[in-house]
């Protein structure tokens, strides 16, 4: 099966500058655990997912660490939320995209998501623009 | 592309009755209504556009302002009918509109309307960008139903003229003031909206005449085509190179769901446009896809091949001085 077959046509995306703040309020509302990120002419240029936006506000050595036991509260991140609220997401989005074509089959969407880990993946056009959104759900559910 | 904006979607709620009460004086029981059926699907006139299109094939995006809880279910309901949903997100909820069809007078349903989300400053300046960027893959953009609560009066203006910049033909599907300020920005073909008032601008449209007198108005004030509706299964096209009245041969008796009719009439003309059909032709398509939702019970007919048995009885004729 093409991914055109089971592709989900949401658009909902941001673009480069938009707030950080801006971005998890979308999240919240939309339901989504990421979002593209696009350029004027509606390129995919990156991704932003919660996980990205919690990395962005966990003090640097966490990421060596691997865990949140040695964080005393969540209080740390909510002033550093207040402080990087107002910057362009374009600054805490993965650049390295991922996406896949309308006529990629769904068994190349499946080893992308396994091999990279991903739950969520965009669909682009020859132009890349963006044209939908393959989850993980969307292809078990057509199984 | 044809890109359809919704400002103020909804979720649309049909009920149909055996009967309604009497009266609806309090009693003491309380007053209790029991639907023989039920049924729930996106809406709002744009939206019904874009699933029409992407029910024949023709590729469309909608776009426009979704919030809360029903914002999910519309949003949910569009993608699983193949329709490209670009929306932005606000704060609130979406409205739910219910309509009450009673047997023996479906084409008199009884409306109950909700206001919809107050849409932001900050909101319709993300939806303008969006809307520029999608207006670069488009051939038609349709404006289409009421203005959310926060947006001015100017809205659809301002659409219309970003439209005409970028060469994509507008079509507008409203009524008030909302419409009228279009027309400076020459849209191709407007369908007023005139549910709630027979009138396009200060000029009433209940008889022929009537008609013909506003539709030339809205020509010389630079729209290219005006449809207005006659009566349930009569409408007009006015146009600067003459008039042609289309009259759909069925009786009343068989309409069982008139809410959406007219958003397939403009989506049908689309569809018609889009195949190539040429303008009589198309419109003459649009009123049997009219005429066809209003004889089943979902809001829209899909069907092709019903749509097309329809187009047998749909006769044009050169009308008007």
């Amino acid at each position: 099966m093409k991914v055109r077959d089971f592709l989900r046509r949401d658009l909902t995306s941001v673009d480069r500058d938009t707030p950080l703040g801006q971005v998890i309020r979308l999240l919240e509302q939309s339901g989504h655990a990421s979002l593209p990120v696009v350029d004027e002419e509606g390129r995919v240029i990156g991704v932003v997912s919660e996980r990205d936006i919690i990395r962005a506000l966990l003090p640097g050595y966490m990421d060596l660490l691997r865990s949140a036991s040695f964080l005393p509260s969540l209080n740390q991140m909510a002033k550093k939320l207040k402080e990087i609220a107002h910057l362009p997401v374009e600054r805490f989005m993965t650049r390295e995209v991922v996406a896949c074509k309308p006529e990629d089959t769904d068994l190349h969407v499946a080893d992308l998501m396994l091999r990279k880990g991903l739950k969520q993946i965009p669909v682009v056009d020859e132009a890349g623009r963006l044209v939908g959104v393959v989850r993980r759900i969307d292809l078990l559910s057509h199984l | 592309m044809i890109l359809t904006v919704t400002p103020n979607p909804a979720l649309d709620k049909f009920y149909w009755l055996a009967t309604l009460p009497e009266t609806l004086a309090p009693t003491e029981e309380g007053i209790l209504i029991r639907a023989e059926k039920s049924l729930t699907s996106a809406g709002g006139k744009g939206i019904n556009v874009s699933v029409f299109l992407a029910a024949h094939g023709v590729e469309t995006v909608a776009m426009g302002f979704l919030a809360g809880h029903s914002g999910q279910i519309i949003l949910r309901d569009l993608l699983a009918r193949g329709v490209s949903a670009n929306f932005v997100w606000i704060e609130g909820e979406n409205r739910t509109n219910v309509a009450l069809i009673v047997r023996g007078r479906e084409y008199h349903p009884i409306h109950i309307t909700e206001e919809g989300p107050w849409v932001t400053p900050e909101a319709v300046e993300i939806f303008l960008r969006k809307y520029e960027r999608m207006l670069r893959r488009a051939s038609f953009v349709v404006l289409a139903g009421h203005l959310a609560p926060g947006l001015g009066p100017d809205f659809y203006g301002e659409l219309a003229r970003r439209a005409r910049a970028q060469g994509v033909k507008v079509v507008v599907h409203t009524g008030g003031e909302a419409l009228l300020r279009t027309f400076p920005e020459r849209p191709f073909l407007v369908k007023p909206d005139v549910r709630e008032a027979l009138r396009l601008g200060e000029l009433p449209v209940r008889t022929k005449e009537e008609i013909l007198v506003a539709g030339k108005r809205a020509i010389q004030e630079g729209v290219e085509l005006c449809l207005i509706s006659h009566h349930l299964t009569g409408d007009i096209l006015i146009s600067a190179d003459g008039v042609w009245e289309f009259e759909a041969r069925v009786p009343l008796s068989t309409f069982r769901n008139l809410v959406g009719a007219d958003d397939a009439l403009v989506g049908g003309i689309l569809v018609g446009l889009a195949q190539g059909k040429d303008l009589l032709e198309s419109v003459r398509y649009g009123m049997a896809a009219a005429v066809a939702s209003a004889e089943v019970e979902e809001k829209l007919c899909l069907d092709k091949d019903r749509i097309l048995a329809e187009m047998e009885r749909v006769e044009v004729r050169r009308g008007g001085p």
